[in-house]
């Protein structure tokens, strides 16, 4: 009896290990998923952040060497591309990215003006320090650009030029350094399919939903008082001195959804996490991250103004709008990355 | 015809046995310890387990287990390297089995984010090796006649550890008889699919059958294997099981050193004589391996008694489950020290939220900001551990001023609620825990967990 049973065993291993029947339908390859990333998402959304990022430079440096107030609304203007180019590229948080500090350096807010003021004011500083962390990047020309007098200052104080000037140059560094490094970090992305919680899969899977996270708490949530007992804190803002903030929100969910999507910069829907689900039988999870995504694409066609007016003017439909993402926090974070069988563990786990 | 002798022989724990399989049973644990710690502080797991975590959760009965101080922490990890160095070594075994013991043991009570079956496994080893003369024979202590040297042992020696192997895997065996398991081949399908990129299996692991196969063979593998380990016939051919079946799961999962402890811990299975000429390559000495007549002196009432306790205490816990309602994976009261390995993938996304008890106002609570990850994913699908955070919440947050308007607020007495989804084994995410309930005034005890929402299958 036993031998019958052990016997059965084997042929059952053996089953399992030797035989090699290809059933093509149910197929997926991670490794594909991330060659259209890296091809069609991540290379031309840096590639297009560069370019925004360089002719910010040489705008700037045109301005000073002969500045006019309409090649100063130029630059304003770009700002505001360089703004929405930067949401395209903030989600991917490792590799390059994450060994330079990319994304805080560029993005953090909001801007810290009193250091902000106190660079200007002694004309001598390091940007790379960490007292410096919030007074540089996006926010912080946000906040020099957009005073009331920024113009003035801009052509009669030298230092406020000058380092205005400094941050641009810095966030270019940057920017070339991630760009040249994914040159090479690109075979080794493509090659990391794992499920373990260092692999580049892993990674971007939880950048992605980080990245929808923060678009949830720190663009939206903190302004309108989600975490202040409802008290809301327009100071939190993203881009206040602007008013870019809704449009920057907007092209931050934006692109997340395009990343779920696999959808390229040219607009051809590549493999992306949408085909991982199919794959993987899970159709309605799909269809619902599908149609929330294009819901809360849709609700921003109700705001007309700048996010610090719909804060005192329209607080519900904010409301719902943070209701609306944060429901869609619990399908990409729980369902989606249950059903690809993530670990974020990085210790011993026996699964229970 | 049933050989009653043979039986009553089989089961007797006083008949005198070689004691080399526990030696060698010695040395093999001391060993995996010393790795398996060296590891562990190697990993930087003491600095990212026990030293940058600033709240933990011990365990029900526990809570005055309190770990040390910063750098202190790695005090009771040398304790263990250096007693699983001297208990491998047969060196001072009393005190040193007593030491590896305590720091083990102190370590896993610290915080249930750590939880393994297995680690419980070895707390249960160390505790029944405290009582085991495990260091007469072929150890530094009977060389430096710190103890009288010994070639035979009563039968329980041997036998209890052979039980506690056993357990483990019956158990394993029998939680996985559930419609999860065996109907869906979940987890496993998830864990499986996963793998896909593996190079020659990979395309494999993404078949369905695949997962069933490997799930309906874990499971018989289980139950069974003790038994063919124990007949002397078939045992060659199961050890050959075990080795392959543990080094699929080392391959496959991120079990760390526990594939090994298995494997080289049912070598106690193995035959005396085995064990016998194992001993003789370390002490060139030879050694009797028939057991004759010898004197042993102990109680055999409180032994038997012991024994009975033990086994009893190990067979009962694991159907403990069975005194509460609802579904075991959903409520998890009474699933820790079952031997329920591998049986979920479970993940939760929750939002917590302080709530002025006078005003009501309330406020959403950053993701991560007391926690580390790891606590913050084990915590969201663990119910004790949910109010256990509650409980955390309300200190840091009672008492602490807010500006509401330029206006000072201070929130007194707080309700702390909590709206946690969670998916189990790959169904949609359903509601765990509802918003709306204070989980402060709900007490973390053994009674059914009837604050959680109910678990539709």
């Amino acid at each position: 009896m036993n031998r019958i049973i052990f016997g059965f065993l084997v042929s059952c291993f053996f089953f399992i290990t030797a035989c090699d029947k290809d059933n093509k339908k149910d197929e997926f390859d991670k490794a594909a998923l991330l060659q259209n990333f890296a091809d069609n998402i991540i290379l031309p959304r840096y590639a297009d952040f560069k370019t925004k990022i360089d002719s910010l430079e040489s705008l700037f440096i045109a301005f000073q060497s002969n500045p006019t107030e309409a090649k100063f609304e130029d630059i304003k203007m770009h700002l505001k591309a360089c703004y929405l180019s930067f949401q395209a590229v903030k989600t991917f948080d490792f590799g390059p990215a994450m060994n330079t500090g990319f994304k805080s350096t560029i993005g953090r807010f909001p801007s810290d003006t009193v250091q902000i003021s106190s660079n200007i004011n002694t004309g001598t500083y390091n940007l790379s320090t960490v007292t410096n962390a919030g007074a540089i990047g996006l926010s912080a020309l946000d906040y020099l650009f957009f005073q009331t007098d920024a113009y003035l200052k801009l052509t009669t104080i030298a230092s406020y030029n000058q380092y205005c000037l400094a941050i641009i140059q810095k966030m270019k560094t940057e920017t070339d350094a991630v760009v040249s490094a994914w040159s090479t970090f690109k075979s080794t992305f493509i090659a990391s399919t794992g499920n373990e919680s260092t692999s580049m899969f892993s990674m971007l899977v939880n950048d992605f939903c980080q990245d929808w996270e923060e678009a949830k708490a720190a663009k939206l949530g903190i302004p309108l008082g989600k975490y202040s007992l409802g008290i809301q804190r327009p100071e939190y803002l993203e881009a206040r001195y602007s008013g870019y903030s809704l449009e920057i929100l907007e092209a931050s969910l934006k692109n997340i959804a395009e990343i779920y999507s696999g959808i390229g910069t040219n607009g051809v829907d590549g493999i992306g996490f949408d085909d991982y689900l199919v794959a993987l039988k899970k159709e309605n999870l799909n269809s619902t991250i599908k149609t929330n995504f294009q819901a809360i694409n849709n609700s921003f066609s109700q705001f007309n103004s700048t996010f610090e007016t719909e804060l005192t003017q329209n607080p519900t439909a904010l409301e719902n709008l943070f209701n609306t993402i944060s429901e869609q926090v619990v399908f990409v974070k729980t369902d989606m990355t249950a059903s690809f069988g993530i670990l974020i563990t990085y210790q011993d786990n026996d699964g229970d | 015809m049933i050989d009653t002798a043979k039986i009553r022989q089989f089961f007797n724990p006083f008949l005198t046995v070689s004691i080399a399989p526990l030696i060698v049973f010695r040395i093999i644990f001391g060993a995996l310890m010393i790795i398996g710690t060296s590891r562990f502080i190697l990993n930087g797991w003491v600095q990212k387990l026990y030293i940058e975590p600033t709240f933990f959760f011990p365990f029900l009965g526990f809570e005055w287990v309190k770990p040390l101080p910063g750098n202190w922490m790695f005090l009771p990890f040398i304790l263990l390297f250096v007693s699983a160095l001297f208990f491998m070594l047969g060196f001072f075994y009393r005190i040193a089995s007593i030491v590896l013991f305590v720091s083990f043991t102190y370590i896993e009570l610290l915080d249930k984010t750590n939880y393994l079956n297995h680690y419980y496994f070895v707390s249960l080893i160390a505790f029944l090796m405290l009582f085991l003369p495990a260091n007469r024979y072929c150890s530094l202590d009977s060389r430096l006649n710190i103890v009288q040297k010994q070639y035979f042992v009563p039968k329980w020696n041997i036998g209890i550890l052979k039980f506690q192997l056993g357990i483990v895997y019956v158990f394993a065996g029998i939680a996985k008889l559930n419609s999860d398991w065996l109907l869906d081949a979940n987890p496993l399908k998830i864990w499986l699919q996963a793998h896909h990129h593996l190079p020659l299996v990979g395309k494999l692991l993404q078949q369905e059958w695949v997962a069933y196969a490997f799930s309906w063979t874990g499971c018989v593998y289980d139950l069974f294997i003790v038994f063919f380990l124990l007949n002397k016939f078939t045992r060659p051919f199961a050890y050959i099981f075990v080795i392959i079946f543990h080094l699929v799961t080392w391959y496959l999962f991120p079990i760390g050193v526990f594939p090994w402890v298995m494997i080289f811990s049912t070598l106690i299975f193995f035959s005396p004589n085995f064990h016998v000429r194992l001993l003789q390559i370390i002490t060139k000495e030879k050694m009797q391996s028939f057991s004759e007549k010898m004197r042993l002196t102990f109680n055999k009432k409180i032994v038997s008694s012991a024994l009975i306790l033990f086994v009893a205490f190990q067979i009962l816990v694991p159907f403990r489950y069975l005194a509460y309602d609802g579904d075991l994976f959903w409520h998890e009261q009474g699933f820790r020290f079952s031997w329920r390995v591998m049986l979920m993938h479970k993940e939760g996304y929750g939002r917590f939220f302080v709530v002025d008890s006078k005003t009501k106002r309330e406020m959403e609570l950053p993701q991560q900001q007391f926690l580390t990850p790891i606590q913050l994913d084990q915590m969201l699908t663990q119910p004790d551990m949910i109010l256990q955070y509650a409980q955390i919440l309300y200190k840091e947050y009672n008492g602490k001023t807010f500006y509401v308007a330029g206006l000072p607020l201070k929130i007194n007495k707080p309700e702390i609620h909590a709206e946690i989804y969670v998916t189990l084994n790959g169904r949609p995410s359903q509601l765990f825990v509802r918003k709306g309930k204070n989980l402060v005034t709900i007490k973390n005890d053994l009674k059914n967990r009837t604050w959680l929402e109910e678990f539709k299958k």
